[in-house]
This record gives C-alpha cells, sequence and structure tokens, in this order.
C-alpha cells in the first residue's frame, strides 16, 4: 500500500497551483493591431517569443526584434516552445578556484520577464505536464525561473493538422490548460481570453467586452474545432502485459534511431550532463539513441530499436501515466508530422495488442 | 506496376530466393509509404510503389547482415548499393534489387513545411537533376508503364549551378549564411541515421573521451558536426538527398555534400556509385592525379 499513498499524494502535490489562476475567466475582444500595437509596447519592458515563419524551412519560435514577424497562422511550429523552458543546451554552475579553495557557483538565472506568444493548447498542456517533473518534489531552478518569468499567450488552433490527436490525450485545440491568454482568431480580431493574473496584468488594460454575436462565434468556435480533429483513439489502460510482445519488433522496424521525434516532442525531457571546462551543462538527450543507455562496462541495456523504441512508447503511455495519472503526450503530431520515415506512434499505440503473448 | 512487384515480391519468398523483401508500404495518413520488411507470401500485398516512395532503403539492410535480402531500389537507391559493395558493407550476393525505373519521387519536405499533403507538390530537388530513372544494377526490372519514363527536364541542364552560386559568395557572407544554417540543428542525427552511407558501428559523434562535437553552448559543436559529416561522405555520397529531406529544421545540407561532389568531379572525374566496378574514391591513387590545390 505505501506505493499507492506515495502516488496519490504526488498526484496531489502536482495538482495545477490555482491560486495564480482567477476565479472567473475574463473575455475580451481586441483588433488585429491593437494587439499588435500592444505588444509593440511591451517590447521594452518584456522579451517577446513567437512564432515567425522562415522561408523554406517553416515555422520557428523566435524572439522577435519586431512585432511584424509574428506569425499567428494556422502552420504548427516545427519545434515546440519547450525550448524556452527546458533549453537545449543550458549552463547549470560552473567550478573555479578562490583564494586556493575550489568555489562552485550556479549559472546566474536571466531575470528579464518575457511574454511567449502564439503557444498551442497542446504545448501549453506540456508544460504542465513538465512541472510534473521538475517542479514537485524535485525543484529544478532554472526551469521555476523560466515558468515564472514567462507570461504565456496561447493561440487556439484554428486549422488541425491531419497527424494531430490532442482530443485523444484529454486535451482540446482549444484548451486553456496551461495558458495565461488565449487568443482565438476570429474574423476582425481576436477574442481574448485571460485566466490568470499574470495574464490579467498584461492584457486587461486594452479591449473591449465582446457582444453577443462574438461571444457566439467564441463558443460556436470551440466546439467545432474539436470534430476537426482527425484521429481517435483509446490508449490501452496497461501496456506492462504486452512489454516482451513481438509487437514491438514489429512496429519498430522502420525506426532509424534518431532524435527528430525526441527533440521536437513538447514533453519529452531526458537531458545529458557534459562538462565543458569549468562548465557543466545540461543537454538535451533522446531515448531513440542507440548510445543513450550504453554504459561505462560497454554494456547496452537497450541494444536495438526495438527495446529503445518500446521505452518511448512506455514511458510516455505506460510508466509517466503509473506515477502521475495521466499520459506524457498532448497529441501534437510533431512526432508524426516530422518522422523522416512517417511512424505514426499514435497508430502504434492505438493498435497494440491488448493482451500478454504476440 | 504495383501488382507485378507483389508477384515478384512473392515468388521470391515462395522460391525461398530471398528471406525478406524490405519495400514500402502505405504510412497511416493514407498518402505517404513507410519502409516495410516482407517475410510471407502473405504479407506481400502490403507493398506499394508510387512517388511517395522517397526513402532510400539501403540502411535497413544493415540490420540483416549475412542475410539474402530482397529490396525495393529505385535508381539512386542503387547507386547507394554500389558504394556499398565497393566499400565491402553489402554483398552483391547477398541481395536480390528489385529495379524500379522511377520518374522522381515527391517533395515531401517541402509539402511537411507548407502544411500540404503532398498529393500536388512536384518532384523532389534531387529529381530535377537526375539523369536517369532505370538502375544502374538490378536483378530484375520493374518497368513504369507511363508512356516516357523520364525523370526530369532539367536533367541536362547544369545541376551544380545552385553549387556555383554559393561559390562565388565571399568567405564572410559563407560564413555567415552558414553559420545561420547551423545554429538552428538540433543534433538529432537524423541526417546520420538516415545516409546510408553512414555505417559506423560507433559514430565519431557519439565518443566522449573525448569530445569531438560538444552539444553544450555555442554552435561550434554544430559546425564542426555538419562540417565533419559531409567531409565524411567525400568521394561517396550518391546525392539521394535523404539528409536534407530527414533535418526537421531545413539546413540545406546537401548544398554541401554537393559542392564536395562537384570538386571531385571535376578534380578526379568520379562520381561515386556510377560504376559497379568502381574502386572506393580514397582508395584509387593515381600519380596523374592533380594536386596543385595542396598549398
Amino acid at each position: 500500500m505505501p506505493a499507492l499513498i506515495k502516488m496519490t499524494l504526488r498526484i496531489l502535490l502536482n495538482r495545477v497551483k490555482t491560486d495564480t489562476l482567477l476565479k472567473k475567466n475574463m473575455t475580451k475582444f481586441i483588433k488585429k493591431e491593437d494587439l499588435y500595437k500592444l505588444l509593440n509596447s511591451f517590447l521594452k519592458d518584456f522579451e517577446i517569443i513567437g512564432p515567425k515563419q522562415i522561408a523554406n524551412k517553416g515555422i520557428f519560435y523566435e524572439p522577435l526584434e519586431s512585432i511584424e514577424d509574428l506569425y499567428l497562422g494556422e502552420l504548427f511550429a516545427i519545434e515546440p516552445a519547450k525550448k524556452f523552458f527546458l533549453e537545449s543546451s543550458e549552463c547549470l554552475f560552473h567550478s573555479g578556484f578562490l583564494d586556493g579553495k575550489a568555489t562552485v557557483q550556479d549559472a546566474p538565472l536571466p531575470d528579464k520577464r518575457r511574454i511567449i506568444i502564439g503557444l498551442r493548447p497542446c504545448e501549453a498542456k506540456g508544460l504542465i505536464l513538465l512541472d510534473k517533473v521538475f517542479d514537485s518534489e524535485y525543484k529544478d531552478r532554472s526551469y521555476i525561473n523560466n515558468r515564472e518569468k514567462s507570461v504565456i499567450v496561447g493561440l487556439a488552433c484554428a486549422k488541425p493538422d491531419k497527424s494531430c490527436f490532442c482530443t485523444s490525450m484529454d486535451g482540446s485545440p482549444t484548451g486553456s490548460r496551461g495558458m495565461d491568454v488565449l487568443l482565438f482568431a476570429v474574423e476582425d480580431g481576436f477574442i481574448v481570453e485571460i485566466y490568470s493574473d499574470k495574464g490579467k496584468e498584461a492584457f486587461s488594460s486594452l479591449g473591449k467586452e465582446p457582444d453577443e454575436h462574438q461571444n457566439k462565434t467564441l463558443s460556436a468556435y470551440k466546439q467545432k474545432r474539436s470534430e476537426l480533429i482527425g484521429k481517435n483513439f483509446k490508449v490501452p489502460g496497461d501496456l506492462s502485459p504486452i512489454f516482451e510482445s513481438d509487437y514491438w519488433d514489429k512496429v519498430s522496424f522502420p525506426c532509424l534511431s534518431c532524435g527528430v521525434c525526441t527533440y521536437l516532442c513538447p514533453t519529452c525531457h531526458c537531458f545529458e550532463l557534459v562538462d565543458e571546462g569549468r562548465k557543466m551543462y545540461r543537454c538535451n538527450d533522446g531515448c531513440a539513441f542507440s548510445n543513450f543507455t550504453l554504459e561505462a562496462s560497454g554494456w547496452n541495456p537497450r541494444p536495438t530499436k526495438k527495446e529503445r523504441y518500446r521505452q518511448r512508447v512506455f514511458h510516455k503511455f505506460d510508466y509517466f501515466k503509473k506515477i502521475f495519472g495521466e499520459n506524457l503526450c498532448v497529441g501534437c503530431g510533431r512526432c508524426i508530422r516530422h518522422c523522416p520515415v512517417k511512424m505514426d506512434i499514435s497508430e502504434i499505440v492505438s493498435n497494440a495488442p491488448s493482451g500478454a503473448g504476440k | 506496376m504495383i501488382e507485378e512487384l507483389r508477384n515478384k515480391a512473392r515468388e521470391l519468398l515462395k522460391t525461398k530466393q530471398v528471406e525478406a523483401v524490405i519495400g514500402y508500404q502505405r504510412a497511416s495518413d493514407g498518402l505517404s509509404a513507410i519502409p516495410c520488411v516482407i517475410r510471407s507470401e502473405e504479407e506481400a500485398g502490403r507493398l506499394i510503389w508510387d512517388a511517395a516512395c522517397v526513402y532510400n532503403l539501403c540502411g535497413y539492410l544493415k540490420d540483416f547482415r549475412a542475410k539474402k535480402l530482397g529490396i525495393v531500389a529505385k535508381a539512386c537507391d542503387v547507386r547507394a548499393m554500389i558504394v556499398l559493395i565497393s566499400e565491402n558493407q553489402l554483398n552483391r550476393d547477398d541481395v536480390f534489387i528489385i529495379g524500379m525505373e522511377c520518374c522522381g519521387v515527391v517533395d515531401e519536405k517541402r509539402a511537411r513545411v507548407s502544411g500540404r499533403d503532398g498529393s500536388d507538390i512536384s518532384s523532389a530537388d534531387k529529381c530535377k537533376s537526375c539523369a536517369s530513372c532505370v538502375p544502374l544494377a538490378y536483378d530484375c526490372l520493374i518497368k513504369e508503364k507511363r508512356e516516357k519514363a523520364k525523370v526530369s527536364e532539367d536533367a541536362d541542364k547544369d545541376k551544380y549551378e545552385p553549387v556555383r552560386k554559393l561559390e562565388a559568395k565571399s568567405l564572410s557572407e559563407k560564413s555567415k549564411s552558414w553559420k545561420d544554417e547551423f545554429k538552428r540543428c538540433i543534433r538529432c542525427y537524423a541526417c546520420r541515421q538516415v545516409c546510408p552511407m553512414c555505417y559506423c558501428p560507433r559514430c565519431v559523434a557519439d565518443q566522449f573521451m573525448p569530445v569531438w562535437f560538444s552539444k553544450a553552448g555555442g554552435i561550434e559543436g554544430n559546425f564542426s558536426w555538419n562540417v565533419a559529416r559531409a567531409m565524411h561522405l567525400a568521394g561517396r555520397c550518391i546525392d539521394c538527398g535523404e539528409c536534407e529531406r530527414a533535418c526537421p529544421v531545413g539546413i540545406p545540407l546537401r548544398d554541401i555534400n554537393r559542392k564536395i561532389e562537384k570538386d571531385i568531379k571535376e578534380l578526379f572525374g568520379y562520381e561515386a556509385g556510377m560504376k559497379t566496378d568502381a574502386k572506393p574514391f580514397l582508395a584509387c591513387f593515381d600519380k596523374n592525379d592533380p594536386e596543385d590545390f595542396i598549398k
């Protein structure tokens, strides 16, 4: 039983902190040019990060020097905004000598506040999942600082991609979890829903209450978008009986063991520590790489792509769920869209055999 | 054409000429292809062939060393196999090449970036400079039924034109533009994993005593990784374009590969994978080789 108590405690501890959330959502309507004006006025106090369209490459989140570059269209960013919270390479501390003594100093944390705009509901939910790892029993100072310094201004999806499956992961193309503010692109501007104090501080000064017509548009928008998600499936409750199944051998055949799926995932958070001179860095790592679990003795507990791909699926849909109560996947579809060989994790999970054996 | 391919696979498996056939099947989106391995006659119905079959499947051969395999291959894929054979990485008798006459594959990458489904996207860039639709070597050839199988109208044009444009830039321009490209590199190593020529059991990038290409801080590590990757392909790259296609952040890797390819062609008249009996480029020293570029 202690395991169960521990699990319940963890789930309780990990509940969303409600103190920063508003008791009642605020809804506003802002014209497009007013929103851009507002963001422009923020430029001197905030770092503004948002999606930017780069020719022949796609959409990338980048710190914006000019609000003109902001892309609030239908296309999805290639990398998730995770990289601004859990940086792909980040100095943790550095060591040195002072008066003949060895010293270890934490790396300085940035203190500039920032607005991250254009996050999709799936990515914001991904941050809530990362909170469970980096802001619960273990407190990661740099992750928490990045979270505290950021106002998350989301953008509800107008047109989900064919690889999206957020509704199967208890999400929605218009979900508000993890958002401070969420924008809904409507004909002549944005309907803005404000959920938190942080959001209120930044956005309450502008816009007007939406009229009845706009309220109707908003509720229709919310309903319609979920219906646009083509993939719908149920994750098997417990994958452990099929751990040894041949199924993993079969489905992992196309896998190249590259890091596209893990690096572009809004929830994957494995890392390695790298010494660089006197600095200690935390860098991205991923379970698909063949040397991820390679031990100093030369033994590798996950020698083939079967074990590695199975690990990825189990971490997301079994282990994490058993500890934290939900899947470590938000259904953003990036791993499907960008997989060089078009592997589809949603298909692999939903087709998993239900019982033990083959 | 697809039926012909499936029948051939059935026949090969039935007569036990091969243990398995590596080919393409339809992916979950109903439009793209995904690599698959066919082990029995019944499964052969899954095989497909169309312009969505972009991948170079040679990389999967290393999963099955010393087994007799059938493989569905386009002209560019066969070039890769010719290099692998010349480098003793593949035994010609171990593969049964089902050669496919190819009219070019879709630009899957452009479709992905622009959010389209690929059906309205023209041929991939690599196909535009490809001159041969029939593989150089095969054990059986499955012919394209369409009127005239021609890969590209542009095949006769100067295929190194983009490279020449790059060469014309000044040193500082080049340095800046490549730094801008490489700062995006996320070191997912998709370019390496997808490359049929990257078969080292332990890549130099995976060594950590010492670390050759650090992932920590700055772009120096990214820069040296990308340059080293291209240099390791000197005289070996057959321009299948898989690295550039797989790169999720859109680094134009083919430009670097083709610069090296062009230099080698102009200096030594060597093109990788174009002759079945050629020695590997770095293994064929000739005392008449030009050396005036050594300074």
